[in-house]
């Protein structure tokens, strides 16, 4: 099955390293948790593996494959879906219509089985179907800019801090919901700030800072709270 | 003041001057493009004054120049001429009459004092929306001017006006407005819009007022406008409808391919540009070069100007100086311009 | 007579149906481009000038009138696409405020093409003169044209409506107006999205094409220019970013201009068009989305 490779990737945005030489790779079935402090260098990772940043050195390999220099929507028709930072739902389109978006990027001309499974991995998306997205709260438009992340039925889930700003409730629904994702087959490559619970959920996490790795850490080095800071502000 | 500085003002002014030369020993018939030239050397600083320091578009500068027009127009063409060709101009337009230089400064004042009442409110606006709202008072001023008797002669040419500009007065307006717009870039207040341009949010951090500063420009901006304006009537029989989108494209056209981000890039573009258009244009009654004739249908020279425009501006938007001054040995930062707001696709 | 003392009858009402028909038609045109492309096309007006031309061309052909149609629809078609490649697709990556200017430059050079191709008194395309004909209905006469306009702008955009409410490529476009960053990383295809806006824009304009010749039967290198520009500032005014208060930014304009203009006098209409523009400045500044749009969701700044 599907594999994400990323090797010695480098993103620059004009004077400015965001990424220098990073390497990591996510199996299918797996949560990799990618934490580190602002401005680290995350999202520029994600953003470069989906081709919406300038990649200016190593590869980044879906299956072997080569996929840099790809535009975004040829990178999600090749089965890696995004859940971008703020989640970026189109509110004034309804939850359906959200999802049925999702849908653009699916392989296999189906009837949108995709969007069925959505709903049945989270149910509140069902009930709000026909409400207009901007309506609804900010776990569940989180739910559903996830949802429109499966409705293409992918193989690789990246996502960028989807826990900012919800409840912990909220939280533990959403990570809940992640885990049976992974389980489900697909690679998820996880980036957070909340370093404690996504290094307690995640097979396996690495920290990144000033673009670089610094550290990697399994979930029993979840409660190493002196090993994270250090690695942080190292 | 380092020689840097001075090659700043000395270029373009020499340009100015060398064509004013140049003007003076061709033939009376080449000479009015010459004389052309000059006068768009004179809107094209003014349209640089505000658009290459704050990098925000205008489209509006033109009205000023109309605006400045009626003004040297209406108060200089003869009280007895103007009862015959404007009758319904308001009586205390009729009655006074002043001379040359200062219809000259009052066309200067007026442009600025619409300036100012159109900045007012638009100061505030960038990008796109001011784009628009400057291209609003173009078609205001051009709608009230071509139907308003009471102001000036309405859809009808200027005629009457004393043509006082020949060479001398358009190359000395030329060098008047070149002045201006380096002591201005020179000045606290120059720099300071220049920074607005280059990172609006640094300079609101240093206390810079975006919206005073824009407005301050703009205002000069107009000002050399009006008087450019002023030149023009000055010139020829000017008509309502030649002060409108043709003219606001051309000098548009003229400071974008020269570099909208310095002095020496508005005079360049205006010298350039309007010799290939001139040439184009003379070129429709026939042209010699080294003994080939080259004769074009009328039009190609707005032709050979818009192809000319849309390719540098895909190409090269910072135009052909690139937004950089003249410059000595030591290369100097090329400065952004229009096509700061980049949006990545 | 409704409202005899305002100098207003059921023709005049028809007529001013009619124009903000057209000009619902020619904003959503620009509406539809601009939305995906964030672009202003300031030629817009020189796309409705060349299909008038082909029509010009049909009459003097004496070719049967709906074939002329096709020839003016597959000139405008042509002249779209070509827009969208050779100008647009180089300048995607620049400011606004650029491709404002270079669309500019684009309408100056092709009204200056026109100008040498067909010199100043243009060509002659009064084939569907006839149409100004009035029809009897129930005593009052109301021109065929207006009928027709009203019917094919209803058409037109309910059409359009279904297009983007009810197909895939609708929703596609839709989402690309409202954030085509995020779209795009949804699968949705930049090119196709854009590719489908660009022919819509076109279509449109050639139907705009078609109903302005029937008044206008004199197509001249400014051709359609005058209006473009007004429905320019209405669709500011309506609101640039979404397609129905574009539609309706344009509908009202052209409305408001037939009924005023049938109704005021000459002297008293001529400053119309400061009115309006000075419409544009006040809600550039107060409120920028426009007058049509919901305030808030995810409506942006121009």
């Amino acid at each position: 099955m599907t594999q994400l490779a990323v090797e010695k990737l480098s993103v620059r945005y004009g004077a400015v390293e965001a990424v220098r030489g990073l390497s990591l790779e996510v199996r299918p079935g797996e949560i990799v948790g990618l934490i580190g402090p602002n401005g680290a260098g995350k999202s520029s990772t994600l953003q470069a593996i989906m081709g919406s940043a300038p990649v200016t050195g190593g590869d980044v390999k879906l299956d072997g494959r080569s996929i840099v220099g790809r535009r975004p929507e040829d990178v999600a028709r090749r089965g890696v879906a995004l859940v971008p930072e703020g989640r970026r739902i189109f509110g004034e389109l309804t939850v359906e219509e959200n999802l049925r978006l999702g849908l653009a990027a699916r392989r296999k001309r189906g009837n949108g089985a995709g969007i069925i499974r959505a709903y049945d991995l989270f149910p509140v998306l069902l009930e709000s179907r026909s409400r207009h997205a901007g309506f609804l709260s900010g776990g569940q438009q989180q739910q559903l800019a996830i949802g429109r992340a499966l409705a293409a039925d992918p193989d690789v889930l990246l996502l960028d801090e989807p826990s900012l700003g919800l409840a912990p409730k909220i939280v533990d629904v959403v990570f809940g919901a992640l885990r049976q994702i992974s389980d489900s087959g697909l690679a998820v490559l996880l980036v957070e700030q909340r370093a404690q619970r996504t290094v307690a959920l995640a097979d396996r996490s690495y920290v990144l800072a000033n673009g670089e790795l610094r550290l990697t850490l399994g979930p029993d080095d979840a409660g190493d709270t002196d090993r994270l800071v250090a690695a942080y502000l190292a | 003041m380092t020689l840097r500085r001075l090659a700043e003002i000395l270029v373009p002014a020499a340009l100015v001057v060398a064509t004013a030369l140049l003007g003076l020993v061709v033939s009376s018939y080449l000479q009015a493009y010459f004389l052309d030239t000059l006068i768009k050397v004179s809107i094209v600083v003014a349209l640089y004054v505000f658009i290459g320091n704050s990098g925000v578009l205008s489209f509006g500068t033109i009205s000023f120049v109309a605006l400045g027009a009626w003004t040297a127009g209406v108060l200089t063409v003869p009280e007895e001429q103007k009862r015959i060709t404007m009758p319904g101009l308001a009586h205390v337009l009729v009655t006074t009459n002043v001379g040359n230089y200062t219809s000259l400064a009052l066309a200067a004042a007026v442009g600025a004092a619409a300036a100012v009442a159109a900045g007012l409110p638009l100061m505030r606006l960038s990008g796109l929306a001011a784009g628009i709202a400057t291209f609003a008072v173009l078609e205001i001023t051009n709608n009230v001017l071509t139907y308003e008797q009471r102001i000036g002669p309405g859809l009808n040419a200027f005629s009457g006006v004393p043509q006082t500009t020949g060479i001398w007065q358009a190359a000395i307006g030329g060098l008047i407005c070149v002045a201006f717009a380096y002591a201005y870039q020179r000045t606290r207040f120059g720099r300071m819009t220049r920074a607005t341009r280059e990172d609006p949010a640094a300079a609101r951090a240093s206390g810079i007022s975006i919206y005073r500063q824009r407005l301050l420009a703009f205002a000069l901006s107009g000002a050399l406008a009006g008087f450019a304006g002023g030149l023009y009537v000055h010139l020829q029989p000017l008509q309502v409808n030649g002060l409108y989108l043709d003219l606001t494209f051309i000098t548009l056209a003229m400071l974008v391919v020269g570099g909208s981000g310095s002095l020496l890039g508005a005079v360049v573009g205006a010298l350039a540009v309007n010799g290939i258009y001139s040439f184009f244009s003379a070129a429709t009654n026939g042209v010699d070069i080294f003994g080939w004739n080259l004769t074009v249908p009328s039009g190609t020279a707005e032709i050979v100007l818009g192809v000319l425009m849309t390719v540098v501006l895909i190409l090269r938007p910072n135009g052909i100086t690139g937004g950089r001054e003249f410059s000595l040995p030591r290369r100097r930062r090329p400065v952004a311009d229009l096509e700061k707001a980049r949006v990545p696709t | 007579m409704i409202l005899g003392f305002l100098n207003l009858t059921w023709p005049v009402f028809a007529d001013a149906l009619a124009l903000g028909g057209i000009y619902a038609l020619m904003a959503v045109g620009i509406g539809l481009v601009f939305g995906v492309l964030r672009l202003v096309n300031f030629a817009y007006g020189q796309l409705i000038m060349a299909g008038a031309f082909a029509l010009a061309y049909g009459a003097q052909w004496g070719l049967p009138n709906w074939v002329s149609i096709l020839f003016c629809f597959g000139v405008v078609l042509a002249l779209s696409v070509l827009m969208d490649r050779l100008v647009f697709r180089p300048l995607r990556t620049h400011s606004p405020a650029v491709m404002l200017v270079a669309t500019f430059a684009v309408a100056f050079l092709l009204q200056n093409i026109a100008l040498l191709a067909f010199g100043s008194l243009g060509k002659t395309a009064g084939a569907l003169a006839q149409l100004q004909a009035p029809w009897d209905i129930g005593g009052v006469f109301i021109r065929k044209i207006a009928i027709i306009a009203i019917t094919t702008a209803a058409g037109c955009l309910a059409l359009l409506q279904l297009l983007l409410t009810r197909t895939p490529v609708g929703l596609h476009m839709r989402a690309a107006a409202m954030d085509f960053r995020t779209a795009r990383i949804l699968g949705v295809r930049a090119n196709r999205v854009i590719g489908v806006a660009v022919l819509l824009s076109g279509l449109l304009a050639a139907v705009s094409a078609v109903l302005l010749t029937v008044e206008q039967t004199q197509v001249t290198y400014t051709f359609a220019l005058p209006e473009t520009i007004v429905v320019l500032a209405g669709v500011v005014v309506g609101g640039l970013n979404r397609p129905v208060p574009a539609t309706l930014g344009g509908f009202a304009i052209g409305f408001a201009y037939g009924l005023l203009g049938g109704i005021l006098p000459t002297n008293q209409s001529q400053y119309l068009n400061s009115f309006i523009f000075a419409a544009v400045i006040v809600v550039l500044l107060v409120r920028p989305s426009g007058l049509f749009t919901r305030a808030g969701g995810s409506v942006e700044r121009v």
